[in-house]
């Protein structure tokens, strides 16, 4: 009997590694077979930047005697484009996370807790998996690039696909994080639309925090309330960052983005690790 | 343990509580290798409680309980390893397929390549579900799916069993067929099992059935000796005519009762049905000996009848589920 107790407890790195995959691939394969999610994923970019973004274009830069002035030196389209990345990640995130409830509701979560494998890889794998299925919908959106006249060099990319992984997985922690907090599917979905749009329109996605387009126009300020949840707003910062990669333009200090990225993926992990532990 | 075994599976001491209700209290259990363990009790005696303290997914309050020696408080990881679980209500992925539960389950147990696939394809067939293989889990019936959880419990190298109420919810023939397919698994590797039920027919193929309510155990033996020790025997008898009938039920004062022509009389032993016989014997028409029951075991220790529990609001959702309800859909 003693000679067991001595063997290592738990599950060894192999193991670890197999669960996290098998984990993570069944949150991606349960995201493909749904059609739904595939949908929303590709129509929302498409109203947002053809429907949305061209229809506004021209109202985004004023225009007086013929003199054309922008304090955003960008279109419309340019301006809103990494914001509908970022609106893309969001929702396919906090999404995502409904199958954390539907694995608690309907008994699949039992089968993972009674794995040898600790809280921490099962909640990695599952947010992670979510993460995956969230960058891909976030990648729909740039398939439309071209249409909304951006441009980017590889390294651009690159930034631009790290800064939207860290978004992705502190949004699907947040997820998770909601998730372990509502009861049931009607729950999530008033819950999640009550926190998605309000964080959307609020992080300076869709206007500038500075309405002065034209010198005409520098009169014209926004309530001290709309600039406050503005700046308040983590969201805010994450677009800003995405701006930053994508069409080189930055309303903050360029290094906030990454450092409230960072913060919002462990801040989010950690606290639904703290959930998750409780189960 | 009378026969020297080392046990597979011993609980010492075992309380636990919620809140001011005692779930268990101090029970204290040992199951032998290989053995077909029963726990028998009424809805909220506690059965579900202590499967779930073994399956390490519930921490007890006090006392110590080992699975292969590992205890399961201490290193539950560990002591993961060597479980099979099959839980009360379905947790097998609907929208993957049956390979792929099997798969995943193969993974995450960690379960090398090479094995994993051999293991899978050898619990498939044995529980008949092969050709299903790459069906979607919500295309199948209520007794396939069970079916697959067991097969899925035994992906790993599960030395312990739990089931807990495996049949709830399927037919007669489904029921029956499922412990075939337990008994074939018991009979191809080394394995205990240890298993809940409300069907109390179902325990007779146990080797030992133990008895809980409100948190105790109140007995814990084989079928039989259960069944010598607690059970009634009861003699059903019809006469010939009304007189022979009035003079057998004066004849056992609060012993026999009449239901129609039948009286059922409370048997204590063969003694006593060779005696009614000797003494009504040619005057009787109909004359039969019905051996006790486990049902009558419990009754008599428990005072109490198996019921089924109403639905609960986790029932509700998983009906809201199964109309479809993620809203993502």
């Amino acid at each position: 009997m003693t000679t067991m107790v001595t063997q290592p407890a738990g599950a060894g790195l192999t193991t670890q590694l197999s669960g996290l995959y098998a984990i993570w691939l069944r949150e991606v394969k349960r995201a493909i077979r749904d059609r739904g999610q595939f949908v929303g994923g590709v129509s929302r970019p498409i109203l947002w930047v053809l429907i949305m973004g061209i229809g506004l274009n021209p109202y985004f830069r004023g225009e007086i005697y013929g003199e054309v002035r922008f304090v955003v030196p960008y279109t419309y389209l340019q301006y809103i484009f990494p914001a509908v990345i970022a609106l893309n990640i969001m929702y396919t995130s906090v999404q995502s996370a409904v199958s954390t409830i539907w694995d608690r509701e309907f008994g699949f979560l039992r089968e993972i807790l009674v794995s040898p494998l600790p809280r921490f890889t099962i909640l990695l794998g599952k947010i992670l998996g979510g993460t995956t299925v969230a960058m891909f919908h976030g990648c729909l959106v740039l398939a439309l690039a071209r249409f909304a006249d951006i441009t980017f060099v590889p390294s651009d990319l690159l930034l631009g696909l790290s800064l939207m992984f860290l978004l992705a997985f502190g949004l699907t922690s947040l997820g998770v994080v909601i998730a372990n907090r509502v009861r049931s599917f009607e729950g999530f979905g008033v819950f999640s639309n009550a926190v998605i749009l309000p964080l959307y329109f609020t992080s300076s996605s869709i206007f500038p925090l500075e309405p002065s387009l034209t010198t005409a126009q520098t009169k014209v300020v926004y309530p001290e309330w709309l600039v406050v949840l503005v700046q308040i707003n983590p969201l805010t910062y994450a677009v800003d960052a995405l701006r930053g990669a994508f069409i080189h333009f930055h309303q903050f200090d360029p290094r906030i983005g990454p450092i409230v990225l960072v913060v919002m993926a462990v801040g989010f992990f950690l606290i639904a690790l703290r959930d998750f532990s409780k189960f | 343990m009378t026969d020297g075994a080392v046990p597979e599976v011993v609980i010492d001491g075992v309380t636990k509580r919620y809140g001011r209700t005692l779930a268990l209290d101090d029970v204290s259990l040992a199951v032998r290798p290989n053995e077909l363990f029963a726990l028998l009790g009424p809805n909220g005696a506690g059965k579900t409680t202590l499967l779930h303290i073994l399956c390490t997914i519930l921490k007890p309050d006090t006392g110590t309980a080992r699975i292969g020696g590992v205890d399961v408080v201490a290193h539950p990881l560990q002591a993961r390893r060597s479980l099979g679980v099959v839980f009360q209500e379905p947790s097998l992925d609907d929208r993957l397929t049956v390979f792929e539960n099997l798969n995943f389950h193969g993974l995450v147990y960690g379960v090398p390549a090479a094995r994993r696939k051999s293991r899978i394809d050898e619990m498939l067939h044995l529980v008949e579900l092969a050709e299903w293989r790459e069906s979607l889990v919500r295309t199948l019936s209520a007794g396939m799916k069970r079916r697959l959880e067991i097969a899925r419990a035994l992906v790993h190298d599960a030395r312990v069993l739990f089931l807990d109420e495996p049949t709830v919810g399927l037919d007669a023939q489904s029921r029956s067929r499922l412990w075939q397919h337990v008994q074939a698994l018991r009979k191809k590797r080394d394995l205990t099992v240890i298993v809940t039920t409300h069907y109390i027919e179902e325990m007779e193929s146990c080797d030992r059935v133990c008895i809980i309510d409100h948190g105790r155990i109140l007995t814990n033996d084989t079928p039989a000796a259960l069944k010598t020790a607690h059970g009634q025997q009861f003699i059903r008898v019809v006469a010939n005519d009304e007189p022979t009938a009035l003079e057998i039920v004066a004849a056992y004062p609060g012993l026999a009762h009449r239901k129609d022509t039948e009286i059922v009389i409370k048997s204590s032993g063969e003694a006593f049905a060779e005696a009614l016989l000797s003494r009504f014997g040619g005057r009787i028409r109909r004359f039969i000996v019905e051996d006790p029951t486990l049902e009558s075991v419990f009754l008599s220790l428990t005072g109490r009848e198996l019921r089924d529990a109403p639905a609960s609001a986790r029932e509700r959702t998983f009906q809201f589920g199964k109309r479809g309800g993620e809203h993502t859909k």
